[in-house]
């Protein structure tokens, strides 16, 4: 993978024309498809000659192309840098990885090379832009880099290079370390051999000797037998070193001088996974990168590090994490049942294991457990064996099956991460994963060159399970998941509700593109048939959906592949430069025949590929199909351009509307919240009260004009007032100490701004609800007629008395109250609409405004208990909406269906270090409840206790009112 | 085509190191040896490699649960699932908790050196039958109104005058030259002496059910030696129990006196015969558990309240005329196997259970991993509350007290935590439990 950035703007609609062609034609063309593709894409791009993903494009069609935006990528490449050290001291499991990947590499590269041309130049325009970031890294370091220095006599003496002296090119040396090992070219098929040798199997240096005759850099034509670095092979040492550059010649491995001719022999004497110390000859070409040398330096400077979350997509550096979580038992097997004992080959019976940690080879060791387990059980209770419960040493491990045909999936994972309540929707949503890629588990599981594959895919799974901190900059480690296990395991798909035009927008451009009506696409274009019809797409933004033309189980497929993969969270926290994926899927929905066919109707056959095209933070999947309608598929084609750009040129029409998009993000959604921390007396609290109190005037002002404007469409209230969002006012009122309070400046003042606006929003629906005949609300003010100024709660007590006198702080209650709505104590919700597969939830930019030290707590606790709540609903409708593959199941759940379900939660705060008093407490609820009519839905909310009962009611009515 | 029906339970009991079979109860037709053996021997197997095998879950509920009492005896229950009503997470708990007492009762009969020391199997076996009816007691669970397996609290029952009767059970002990005496109603303790309350939890549930099994002999008096599976679990103590009236036994653990002959003919009338009018009352009490005077909402179903201090519970059932009359009528044994379920639910997600009060250390280490999901929690759950279509229910725990309830589902929704907390302060104020 190169890191290479493509200035997307260039490419606008309508723009790569004259570059389709049918499967047909190419097929013709394969012969010389590189010819092809170097001209279409001159055609297409001012300044680029094919799309930068080609070459990753596997033997199988499939695609995973991830580039991150300029500045980030700049951060990933010093990153690697400074980490080399640390990072390639573990190879065992990126071995296998690596194994394949260079494997793929290859064998592009052989079709690459022919098209020898266009390729170098990109390299070289990396070579002009990479090369100051990292050179300096190296001149800095002086242990490993001596780059400035002279360079050591030895290697000096037979240098034909020192003697040329280039005007230009200021030949310097360097020394770059590099972890090799010659284990891993254990199976690599014998052709690549004889093609780059070890140079490009093992350290991953590719040197075409052919190709120095077409430079035209004179002085490596000079010098035959010279090791000029033509390329790099992505994953490989000299790659991840991160000093190799393309255009260095390697002048000595370990001290030994080494020239083509001998390369071979001196790489093949490396007897075992050992770092070497490499020499190589490099140009310094200050004179192209100069002018913008020093905002590129700030620039890496300032953007955060690479995330191990894309170091990981990348396929890098699985060893460093999967070594963290060696200690915790857990496991992949997919074992056969049908055990021949005639055989003597031992553990035949495992078709796929990962990890081959110690902790999970003990899991192994008693696979003969759950084979007998699941052999017998069904005999003896009369159903499949689900789960079942070890203890190894200290640990607690259960372990989910899932039997197909004749063999079994046995998934191991610590109970301390995945409470048994869980355990069936991780396992069934790991399956229909891989049956949406592989078709079924058989597949996915029993071809041999899918194994490294697999091993990233449960990489990332257990990584996702186990230690999701480790994949999210900046969250702190955390003992649970349960917030990823609750949303994640929800059928449906994080929602966020756009204002009216922009939604409009949107969807307009999405069937646009669905259409299929660019030119190239129709029909009549080529006089061929075409050869995908769009089923639909769905549209992220940073990580939320904004809008889905996918049937629900389609849309839930897409969004666990894009789950499985993090791609959501991936373009919420890093923009994006270019993503594109491509592959086949198999759908559930229609594997399975489709569940309401109208007579006379049957699913077309055909075969489905999934194409995501990211860039920046937006985020589009395609579902498409071939056969049926269109050409069937042959083979296992790879992404036609076509579509890929005219996805690009979706997005690209999209990001207009980003702002729109980002400016909603920015104002808090339409049940406000409140911070846990308000309810609490801490330290801070009379800070917050007297820049309250010193504002009080700006409150009653705006109390004033919410009265005097209580309706409002709802569309209008939402984005009518832009001009007063402000994204940090409630941060202010952060129970730590580090809020420091400026009473008389205007950002105290800033606080409530937020409410008002929302009750004012809530007013306009309560209007429109209203008038539907709710029952609750009694009068048109009622909401807000504080029957909660009844029931102060401690907060307001606990501490005005001391700073107040009494008729402030009723004056100063009565504003705080007036302005806050009846969701003031609303602290937290989920709502999920089961019929299209979507939830909405506070966004995480609101969560985080609300920070404060109990909130977050809180909200773990929330979908902690949200897991056990949606447990018990789940018991009581057995196969119902059920998104896991689907496994028949019995009802069993002897309490008979849950409609609600309700806990009350106590919480204090941490390290209460007053003795004398007892540390104060504040009381929530987390209560759920499903409905069945009029469309089935599931709410979640977390409240204050101090609500009294009946706007608890009003919230479950109004506050989810919202229009998807 | 399934071994064990839904709602079923099969226990069975063999020797951990040699796997022999040493008995197995349950009221479906008994499993086939081959399943037996390799129920036994995938444990056996996970034990040599040094995983723990607990439990099993099986699509509709069933479940299997392992469990090794002193590297001695293993013990197997399989649960059909299905009809039993609980979804397995609460069903694993109710087997964890029937293996526990399941040991507990065989030490009680037999004591721990003959278990835990096999010397010979055959006359273990024999032995063992002596337990059956306790355990089968245990397993089918039939007799209404006793949660104390579960619960590990002693099934209490409040009597209207309790005083006197303290004062009678105090001094008939005295007189038997023991400290512990028990006076039980309808099964339910009623009075015991300091010393009986002393007892663990477990113990004092064991015994309970032992003297229900023995006055449902139907013999006046008996005298069984017992052994105290935390107390004495390798020296007999005799376990004296004389009926005063039907449905009403008292009990003394004492030494080698007095002898039952004497104890029946000279203390149990000389001092229970001026009580007979207040035992009457008591037994008037009847499976309200509560006094009269304590008022009980009519929406109010079921009701279990426990004391986490002194570990015992108060449980009952109220279907009145007024309850009839809803639609939704629910039968006496169904409010029961609710007021269970909710209990489990509630436990096994939300509250804590005060002792984990386990054979050993290293036993203990099986069993308790049943609470993971608690752990999860990070601030404390104090109430919670279900509504499902046949009722409502109710939990709410407090430092001293953990309520259960069950209410109409005619009861606003708003008013179910209104109802708990008054019902909890009504009972408690009334007869200081």
């Amino acid at each position: 993978m190169l890191w290479y950035y493509n200035t997307m703007a260039s490419v606008s609609p309508g723009l790569c024309s004259k570059n389709t062609l049918s499967r047909a034609q190419r097929a013709k063309e394969d012969g010389d498809s590189e010819s092809t593709s170097s001209s279409f894409s001159s055609s297409d791009y001012n300044d680029d000659l094919e799309p930068e993903w080609l070459d990753d494009i596997q033997k199988n069609g499939e695609l995973f192309y991830l580039e991150l935006s300029e500045g980030e990528e700049e951060a990933a490449l010093a990153q690697v840098t400074a980490n080399h050290c640390l990072s390639t001291n573990h190879v065992r499991f990126s071995e296998k990885e690596a194994e394949v990947i260079t494997e793929q590499t290859n064998t592009q590269r052989r079709s690459s090379r022919k098209k020898g041309e266009p390729t170098l130049k990109k390299l070289a325009r990396i070579l002009g832009r990479k090369r100051r970031p990292s050179q300096r890294k190296g001149s800095k370091d002086g242990s490993r880099g001596k780059s400035n220095s002279l360079p050591p006599a030895s290697i000096l003496k037979n240098q034909p290079g020192q003697r040329q002296g280039m005007t230009v090119h200021q030949r310097r040396l360097k020394e770059a370390c590099v972890y090799l090992n010659p284990k891993r070219l254990a199976s690599p098929p014998a052709p690549l051999r004889d093609r780059g040798g070890l140079l490009e199997a093992l350290l991953g240096v590719v040197h075409r000797p052919a190709w120095t005759a077409g430079q035209k850099d004179q002085w490596e034509v000079r010098t035959e037998g010279r090791l000029t670095v033509h390329g790099l092979i992505p994953n490989s040492p000299a790659i991840k070193c991160g000093q190799i550059l393309i255009g260095d010649v390697l002048l000595a491995v370990d001290d030994v001088d080494v020239t083509s001719e001998n390369i071979e022999r001196v790489l093949s004497c490396i007897p075992g996974p050992t770092q070497v110390k490499l020499t190589l000859e490099t140009a310094d070409l200050d004179h192209r990168g100069g002018p913008r040398d020093s905002s590129t330096v700030h620039k890496m400077k300032a953007s955060p590090p690479v995330s191990q979350l894309v170091r990981l997509l990348w396929g890098e550096d699985t060893a460093e994490l999967q070594m963290a979580i060696g200690h915790i038992p857990h496991i992949v097997m997919y074992l056969s049942l049908k055990l021949d004992s005639t055989s003597l080959q031992e553990e035949e019976e495992i078709l796929y294991q990962y990890p081959m940690s110690e902790a999970s080879s003990q899991l192994k060791g008693v696979r003969g457990i759950f084979l007998t387990l699941c052999d017998m059980l069904e005999n003896v209770t009369g159903g499949q064996i689900i789960s079942s419960s070890l203890l190894l040493g200290k640990h607690l491990v259960h372990v989910g099956y899932w039997k197909e045909h004749n063999n079994l999936l046995v998934v191991g994972l610590p109970a301390e991460r995945v409470p048994l309540l869980s355990l069936q929707t991780v396992v069934g949503d790991v399956v229909r994963t891989l049956k949406v890629m592989y078709g079924s588990l058989d597949s996915a599981f029993c071809m041999a060159d899918h194994a490294p594959r697999l091993d990233h895919f449960f990489c990332l799974f257990f990584q996702q399970l186990i230690q999701p901190w480790r994949l999210r900059e900046g969250s702190p480690p955390s003992p649970v998941v349960s917030g990823s296990l609750f949303l994640d395991g929800l059928p449906a798909v994080r929602w966020l509700t756009l204002p009216p035009e922009i939604k409009m927008e949107v969807d307009t451009v999405l069937s646009d593109f669905e259409s299929s009506d660019f030119g190239e696409m129709s029909e009549d274009f080529f006089g061929l048939r075409r050869l995908y019809v769009i089923l639909g797409s769905c549209l992220f933004y940073k990580s939320y959906l904004i809008a889905n033309h996918l049937p629900k189980e389609d849309l839930l497929d897409v969004c666990l592949y894009c789950q499985h993969f993090c791609l959501l969270p991936l373009a919420s926290e890093q923009r994006l430069g270019q993503l594109v994926i491509w592959r086949e899927v198999f759908p559930q929905q229609r594997a399975s025949g489709g569940g309401s066919a109208a007579p006379g109707f049957t699913q077309p056959k055909g075969r489905h590929f999934l194409l995501i095209v990211g860039l920046r933070h937006l985020m589009q999947c395609v579902l498409l199909e071939a056969g049926g309608c269109a050409s069937p598929a042959l083979a296992s084609p790879g992404p036609d351009c076509v579509y890929v750009d005219q996805v690009k040129a979706t997005l690209l029409q999209l990001e207009v509307l980003e702002a729109g998009m980002e400016e909603r993000l920015n104002v808090p959604s339409a049940p406000c919240l409140s911070c846990a921390d308000w309810f609490l007396p801490a330290a801070t609290t009379r800070d917050r009260l007297d820049s309250l109190a010193s504002s009080s005037p700006v409150f009653s002002r705006l109390a004033g004009a919410i009265r005097g404007s209580p309706s409002g469409s709802r569309g209008r209230s939402l984005f009518g007032e832009r001009s007063r969002k402000s994204s940090p006012q409630r941060s202010l009122s952060d129970s730590g100490s580090e809020v420091q309070m400026d009473a008389g400046s205007a950002a105290p003042g800033l606080s409530p701004i937020s409410t008002p606006d929302s009750a004012r929003r809530h007013g306009g629906r309560r209007d429109s609800l209203g008038s539907g005949g709710s029952d609750g609300s009694g009068g048109s003010g009622g909401l807000f007629k504080m029957p909660r100024m009844k029931h102060p709660n401690p907060f307001y007590l606990g501490t005005l008395k001391k700073t107040l006198t009494e008729r402030e702080t009723e004056e100063m209650y009565n504003t705080i109250k007036l302005s806050s709505g009846t969701e003031n104590t609303l602290f937290h919700y989920v709502l999920m609409e089961t019929v299209q597969g979507i939830f909405i939830a506070p966004t995480h930019r609101e969560v985080a405004q609300l920070s404060g030290s109990i909130h977050p707590q809180l909200i773990r606790n929330f979908n902690h208990c949200c897991l056990s709540i949606r447990a018990a609903f789940q018991q009581s409708l057995p196969a119902r909406n059920r998104r896991a593959a689907d496994r028949p199941q019995r009802s069993c759940w002897g309490l008979g269906p849950v409609k609600e379900h309700g806990v009350l939660f106590q919480c204090k705060p941490e390290n209460w270090t007053d003795q004398r008093k007892p540390a104060p407490t504040m009381t929530y609820w987390v209560i759920g409840r499903m409905l069945l009519e009029p469309v089935p839905q599931e709410f979640y909310v977390c409240f204050h206790d101090s609500v009294p009962e009946v706007p608890v009611e009003m919230a479950f009515r109004l506050s989810f009112g919202l229009a998807f | 085509m399934m071994m064990v029906q839904d709602g079923c339970i099969q226990l069975l009991c063999l020797t951990a190191s040699s796997g022999v079979p040493l008995f197995t109860r349950g009221a479906s037709k008994q499993l086939p040896f081959s399943v037996i053996g390799s129920l036994n021997g995938v444990h056996m197997f996970g034990g040599g490699q040094g995983v723990l095998l607990s439990s099993c879950e099986t699509e509709g509920g069933g479940k299997v649960v392992w469990r090794v009492f002193h590297d001695s005896v293993m013990l197997i229950a399989v649960s059909g699932g299905g009809s039993s009503g609980a979804c397995s997470r609460e069903e694993e708990i109710r087997l964890q908790r029937l293996l526990e007492n399941v040991w507990h009762c065989m030490v009680l009969v037999l004591g721990q050196d003959e278990l835990v020391n096999l010397r010979n199997v055959e006359r273990l076996k024999r032995d063992l039958r002596s337990c059956f009816c306790l355990i089968d007691q245990l397993l089918e669970e039939k007799q209404q109104g006793v949660l104390g397996n579960l619960t590990h609290c002693a099934d209490s029952l409040l009597p209207p005058n309790p005083t006197l009767l303290q004062e009678a059970v105090d001094g008939f002990a005295q007189a038997a030259d023991s400290e512990f005496g028990c006076l039980f109603v309808h099964g339910k303790i009623a009075a015991a002496t300091e010393k009986w309350w002393r007892l663990a939890p477990q113990e004092v549930v064991l015994l309970s059910a032992l003297v229900r099994t023995l006055s449902a002999s139907g013999s006046a008096s008996c005298d069984y030696p017992v052994f105290l599976p935390q107390g004495s679990p390798t020296v007999a103590h005799r376990l004296l129990r004389f009926q005063l009236l039907p449905g009403a036994d008292v009990c003394v653990l004492c030494g080698p006196t007095p002898s039952l002959h004497r104890a029946e003919s000279e203390l149990v009338g000389q001092l229970w015969s001026p009580l007979v009018e207040t035992l009457r009352s008591c037994l008037s009490v009847g499976e309200r558990s509560l006094p009269g005077s304590v008022p009980l909402r009519p929406d109010v179903l079921a009701l279990l309240l426990i004391n986490r201090e002194t570990r015992r519970s108060v449980s009952c059932v109220q279907l009145s005329s007024y309850h009839l009359l809803s639609d939704h009528s629910l039968s006496k044994s169904r409010c029961w196997e609710l007021l269970k379920l909710f209990y489990i639910f509630s436990m096994s997600r939300y509250f804590t259970h005060e002792e984990t009060l386990c054979v050993s250390a290293e036993d203990g280490a099986q069993g308790g991993h049943t609470e993971d999901f608690l752990h999860g929690f990070s601030h404390q759950p104090q109430q919670c509350y279900l509504v499902t279509e046949e009722c409502k229910s109710y939990g709410l725990q407090t430092p001293r007290h953990q309520l259960f309830l069950l209410m109409l589902p005619s009861v606003p929704t708003l008013a179910l935590r209104t109802v708990a907390t008054q019902t909890l302060s009504d009972i408690t104020s009334a007869t200081a439990f």
